[in-house]
């Protein structure tokens, strides 16, 4: 029972996750810096970021409708319980057997309840910024819903956690599936907001999109949420396309070496709009569906 | 100003750009009709940054006002003073050493380059391509580095005087900013091939803003804004000044007319830009750099003009044989390039508008300071004003 709660609340469960998102973040930070010829941030930055919006006023707008404070706690909780079950390094503590699909309903909660903290927050830009995250929603999950089934349709099975072990066994699935993979990896660029997708958060266009009536806990949560999606992405990316995780010092290397593949890819393009961005991921989605046929046959 | 009520989203709302956005470095308000995403009709309020600066100049002498033309705007300062120089000397009716020719000529071009460079970092910026930003920043300060050996400062360098320059030229600067040249030259050809072949800045750039040719007449748009329209309109070419007409250089135009042509002109340009410095540097004979002017200029009117950066500078002006001129009148080219906004903005989506204003290069300092007839000007700002409190309180105080 005691195990289980330390499973469920240190490792590998939320504090584990939340820590190592923050220093994953951090890491993005900084390499991308680099490579655009300036220092950057210290690693622990988005640690001290986190604690700052903790600290600050709660500020609720007029303007606000009814779920101002429950979407953010609601995303955030949505995903570190997609988190939860994921195998890191071969342990996993929310076993289930209908992994996948729980998996995927959890990261669209997370979105869903995002979008609706731009529509509560009676701003506008709030609401554009809402809006787009949902266009994203629909070009994005096409690609990535067929990726996910690539894996679980190959091994037959749906639980991470056997998937995981079953590619240790046999070898990582994107040297057999390189479309899926692809697509996958695609699919984590525009859910975590990263160029050159990262659109709702156009501070450029519409001034912060979606969290523009954010202040203190609650903006602490959707920055929060933003990060701890990009390394569940990671993580669920390692389990299902790129060779599992037996130990822990593994799942670190490779995890390491997709978040430099996603940061290369980061910083050398500009920002697609949101049309454009469609059409690109429906592309993308039917490379995939090449790949899920020849699964099927 | 938004149409929209807490209860009811009416199909074509107003979203309020400006006066502080983040889009855009200095404030002015852009009244943007939108349906759905594409923008329908803009309105433009500019009159934020108002300083009086003509009615101030009428209160200064010569020389002081000179120092007030140079605080007009933080890039195109050089600009603004040889033309404020070029009219005190029209309206003297003198002629400025050879060598003070080149020097302005120098420092003008050195000027364009790092405009352009600013601007195609800031284009970098608004597309999402923060690399691209940093990348031409950070070569921008070398710019700055020459600047800095020619005038003192890296902003705002009191080169000019009423009869030439203050500052001579030596030798050792003139290797140095020949290196620093032959730099910049290998970078800006690489920035144009990022510019006219990297697949998402094509398609962020290509097709979009589209002013066309008769439009650009009409609305008499000046600068790189209608060269890239086909207009072949450059007061270096059209009307010769400091020394323009001893170098050799093309003025280049593009048909495209949307902001990719703009792109490409403005780099293109900075390579004649550097071509022309190269050869004032070889061409520079020694000789004075000044001469005395009197302090007291005589009553009469005189007009002079440039190509700043972004376009047909024209100052008007007047003396009355005193030592304060009587009136000074300024155009700067932002002014003109507002018209532009609205043909180039209509049909577009939301989404290129930051990109699309950014195209036209605009420096609302240099504009504002054009004395907006000022009733006219007042009942705006307390209209904005009126309108943001609203939006953002809920209630209408007034």
């Amino acid at each position: 029972m005691i195990i289980d709660a330390i499973k469920i609340f240190v490792y590998p469960g939320m504090i584990f996750i939340i820590i190592f998102s923050l220093f994953y973040f951090g890491f993005l930070r900084k390499i991308t810096a680099r490579m655009q010829n300036r220092i950057g941030p210290p690693l622990w930055q988005p640690i001290f970021d986190i604690i700052k919006l903790f600290s600050k006023e709660n500020i609720i707008p007029e303007n606000a409708k009814l779920g101002f404070t429950l979407w953010p706690v609601l995303s955030i909780a949505s995903i570190l319980t997609a988190g939860l079950m994921i195998p890191i390094g071969g342990d996993v503590v929310l076993n289930t057997s209908g992994g996948i699909i729980l998996i995927l309903y959890f990261f669209v909660i997370s979105t869903i309840s995002s979008f609706l903290a731009g529509l509560s927050s009676g701003n506008p830009f709030g609401i554009v910024g809402g809006l787009r995250k949902i266009v994203q929603l629909i070009s994005y999950e096409f690609p990535f819903i067929v990726s996910l089934i690539v894996p679980a349709l190959f091994f037959k099975t749906l639980s991470p956690f056997m998937i995981n072990s079953y590619q240790i066994i046999s070898g990582p699935l994107f040297l057999l599936y390189p479309l899926a993979s692809s697509a996958f990896f695609i699919s984590i660029l525009a859910k975590c907001e990263i160029p050159p997708f990262h659109i709702p958060d156009a501070h450029q266009e519409i001034v912060s999109g979606y969290m523009v009536e954010y202040t203190g806990t609650r903006l602490a949560y959707l920055h929060l949420v933003h990060m701890v999606k990009f390394f569940v992405l990671i993580s669920l990316g390692i389990c299902l396309f790129f060779g599992g995780s037996l130990t822990f010092v593994d799942f670190i290397l490779k995890s390491f070496i997709l978040l430099v593949l996603i940061t290369i890819v980061k910083v050398v393009v500009a920002r697609l709009r949101v049309d454009q961005m469609l059409k690109f991921y429906w592309f993308f989605g039917f490379l995939a569906l090449l790949d899920l046929l020849r699964v099927m046959m | 100003m938004i149409i929209m009520s807490g209860k009811s989203l009416k199909r074509c709302y107003s979203l309020p750009i400006g006066p502080q956005h983040p889009a855009f470095p200095e404030a002015e308000n852009l009244e943007v009709k939108v349906d759905g995403e594409t923008i329908v009709d803009v309105v433009v309020n500019v009159g934020y940054l108002h300083r009086g600066i003509e009615k101030a100049m009428e209160e200064r002498n010569y020389i002081r006002s000179l120092y007030l033309s140079e605080r007009i705007c933080g890039i195109c300062n050089f600009v603004h003073t040889t033309t404020y120089c070029s009219l005190v000397e029209n309206l003297l009716d003198i002629e400025i050493p050879e060598r003070a020719m080149y020097i302005r000529t120098i420092a003008l071009e050195l000027e364009r380059l790092q405009s352009h460079m600013l601007w195609a970092g800031i284009a970098g910026y608004e597309l999402g391509f923060d690399t691209l930003f940093h990348y031409i920043w950070r070569d921008r300060e070398f710019i700055l580095d020459a600047i800095e050996l020619l005038g003192g400062k890296r902003v705002n360098y009191g080169l000019n005087t009423i009869g030439g320059v203050r500052r001579d030229m030596s030798e050792d600067v003139k290797n140095k900013i020949g290196k620093i040249l032959k730099y910049i030259e290998k970078r800006f050809k690489y920035y144009i091939k990022v510019f006219t072949t990297d697949i998402t800045i094509l398609r962020r750039t290509e097709g979009i803003g589209i002013l066309e040719k008769k439009d650009a007449i009409k609305y008499c748009i000046v600068g790189p804004t209608a060269r890239a329209s086909g207009v072949d309109y450059d007061i270096r070419r059209i009307d010769p000044y400091m020394a323009y007409n001893m170098v050799d250089f093309n003025i280049i135009t593009d048909n495209g007319c949307d902001i990719q042509a703009r792109v490409k002109v403005r780099l293109l340009e900075a390579l004649e830009s550097i071509s022309i410095i190269k050869q004032c540097l070889k061409d520079i004979k020694k000789g004075d750099i000044r001469i005395k002017v009197p302090f007291i200029v005589p009553e009469n009117e005189a007009i002079s003009r440039s190509e700043a950066p972004r376009g047909e500078i024209v100052y008007y002006g007047r003396s009355n044989g005193t030592d304060k001129p009587e009136r000074i009148k300024i155009r700067t080219p932002t002014y003109i390039n507002l018209l532009s906004i609205k043909p180039m903005l209509v049909d577009e989506n939301l989404a290129d508008l930051p990109i699309i204003v950014m195209s036209i290069d605009p420096c609302f300092s240099c504009t504002d300071r054009i004395t907006i007839i000022d009733v006219k000007s007042g009942k705006r700002e307390i209209l904005g004003e009126q309108e943001f409190r609203k939006r953002v309180d809920g209630k209408n105080d007034y």
